[in-house]
């Protein structure tokens, strides 16, 4: 049966074929994939409130300065005995969202560890403020 | 998708080249022999070193491109090892030595990028005017013009030592030059053809001293016609240059007057060129002078009528029978025994390559690399448009060849230099 064998291999390339191209376009998309969340802008804002009183479940958007802290000026007013008056600002710097401890007496800490500087935040990360829990989204 | 995905997928191109040899020397009757060794061999070597380069001097181009032209030419090299092994043993030289330029032209680029190119824009003018005229030297001279089917656009250089002939086309390398004076050119003067002062009835115009770069072009464009006839380089010249200027100004009449220019040129060029006339006439009907003019557009369509879905299967057609299967009419030679499915499969891997071509002009931050790789791609798409048209009886024949997919040197190079300049603005967009 040389013809079906033929036949078969004929068909065998057209596959292989198809294949590589079914390469190529899975490749682009992972590469769209990949790319949208870092070139988007509006990459990780949102904030989350998993653990407060009065405020959980909360969610607020972050697109420019938003301040934490108990007095009423603040953009987000908790009621935590812990937290400063102005506590801290999150901000959006180029896409990504940094997070300044406003010098609080009894500090901030994400994923509990204390902020000594100015940092980044990224999907995930937990902010402890007192007893009150933010998470970025 | 990152770099070592398009080593993955130069491989697997590499392997379809070996395998589809591995094919047509089966159905021949001859079992596997060296030339499928020596085909996956030279494929991964080409291939090689032009991602080598790329991992070493653009490693954030886009990884597209080289891949998509490997499986082009592996189609293509299997196509043209079908038809004549001795072409495809050259084919392979080609394929290396067009690796070689396109990684130099990567090297060349490496610090400052395709900018440097802005710089030179006289001299790829006249590079490019002086390599179109190039063929029209006399051909007793050592390096002088041959004339080949009609159309005078090749060009010989005998080399005493060697005893050979080498032989060039160096409108493949001009078209290159042309694109990159078009877009130095249109990158500083974009502003005041975009703006239209003047009015003629309904229709604004520019200043028209404006418009003699146009003329400047039309003329070269219809030089190219007359003293070469060479249809297809004149149009594909002139095309992208009206592409290039609409899309560097966003103004519709460059594209009506454009088209308007073509079809002045193309009555008159009908009028007075008989063989103009002729490759209308077995567009209009093959069939009429079947043994004559039509014959190789009636085979190519029987060629492309007897693939049917599947295809015959490599080696078991008969696209020998297509006058020119191996250059500008291989997309019938591979309709005909990869079928519709196999000849589907081309268009996609075409469409994805201009695709990405655009996207690659679309994501470039200056004005000059945007025009360069819309001008690239334009040129690289309307040549690819041109010749399946002619082949599938769309549009008239205009012999050209069929990117990376042809037999031949030089279109070979050049559209690998192309894919090179391209890679190199992509590397610049990501930082």
């Amino acid at each position: 049966m040389p013809a079906l064998f033929l036949n078969l291999l004929k068909l065998i390339f057209i596959a292989l074929v198809y294949l590589f191209l079914w390469q190529v376009v899975r490749a682009i998309g992972t590469h769209l994939a990949l790319g949208t969340p870092r070139r988007s802008p509006r990459q990780a804002t949102e904030l989350v409130v998993v653990r407060s009183e009065q405020l959980a479940g909360k969610r607020f958007d972050i697109s420019g300065p938003f301040v934490v802290g108990r007095s009423p000026d603040a953009d987000l007013v908790i009621d935590d005995p812990y937290a400063s008056d102005l506590h801290l600002r999150f901000g959006v710097h180029e896409g990504q969202m940094v997070l300044h401890d406003l010098g609080s007496t009894n500090g901030t800490y994400v994923n509990g560890r204390r902020v000594v500087a100015p940092m980044d935040l990224s999907k995930g990360d937990t902010v402890q403020i007192g007893r009150t829990i933010l998470e970025v989204r | 998708m990152n770099r070592s995905t398009e080593a993955v997928l130069l491989t697997s191109a590499s392997v379809l080249a070996a395998m589809g040899v591995a094919l047509v020397n089966l159905t021949g009757g001859r079992g596997p022999d060296a030339q499928v060794a020596l085909t996956f061999i030279v494929f991964m070597l080409a291939f090689g070193t032009i991602h080598l380069s790329v991992r070493r001097w653009a490693a954030n181009a886009s990884p597209l491109l080289f891949p998509l032209a490997a499986f082009l030419s592996a189609l293509g090299f299997t196509a043209v090892y079908r038809l004549d092994p001795e072409l495809a043993a050259i084919q392979r030289w080609s394929l290396l030595v067009a690796a070689g330029v396109a990684s130099l032209t990567l090297f060349f680029l490496r610090n400052e990028g395709v900018s440097v190119l802005r710089r030179y824009r006289y001299l790829s003018l006249a590079g490019a005017i002086a390599l179109l005229l190039l063929p029209l030297l006399p051909s007793s001279w050592p390096l002088g013009g041959a004339e080949v089917g009609g159309s005078r656009l090749w060009v010989r250089l005998d080399l005493p030592l060697a005893g050979r002939t080498l032989s060039f086309q160096p409108g493949e390398i001009a078209k290159l030059l042309v694109v990159v004076f078009l877009a130095s050119y249109l990158a500083d003067r974009h502003q005041s053809l975009a703006a239209m002062r003047r009015k003629i009835g309904p229709i604004s115009i520019p200043e028209p001293r404006q418009l003699f770069p146009i003329l400047v072009a039309w003329l070269v464009a219809f030089g190219v016609l007359i003293y070469q006839r060479d249809l297809g380089a004149s149009l594909l010249l002139f095309s992208a240059f009206i592409g290039l200027i609409y899309a560097a100004t966003g103004q519709t009449s460059y594209l009506v007057a454009g088209t308007s220019l073509v079809g002045l040129g193309g009555i008159a060029a009908y009028q007075f060129f008989d063989h103009v006339q002729r490759r209308v006439a077995s567009w209009v009907d093959p069939f009429d002078d079947f043994t004559g003019t039509g014959y190789q557009l009636a085979q190519s369509l029987f060629a492309l009528g007897s693939g049917s879905l599947t295809g015959t299967g490599l080696g078991l057609g008969q696209p020998n029978l297509i006058p020119a299967a191996a250059t500008d009419f291989v997309f019938a030679a591979v309709a005909e025994e990869m079928g519709l499915a196999g000849s589907v499969a081309v268009l996609a891997a075409f469409a994805l390559l201009i695709a990405a071509g655009f996207g690659i002009a679309l994501r470039a931050r200056d004005l000059f690399r945007k025009l360069l790789a819309t001008g690239l791609t334009l040129v690289f798409g309307v040549q690819t448009i041109l010749i399946l048209a002619g082949v599938m009886r769309l549009f008239p024949v205009t012999g050209i060849t069929l990117p990376f997919m042809s037999y031949g040197g030089s279109s070979l190079m050049a559209n690998m230099v192309l894919l090179a300049l391209l890679a190199r603005i992509s590397h610049g967009e990501r930082v």
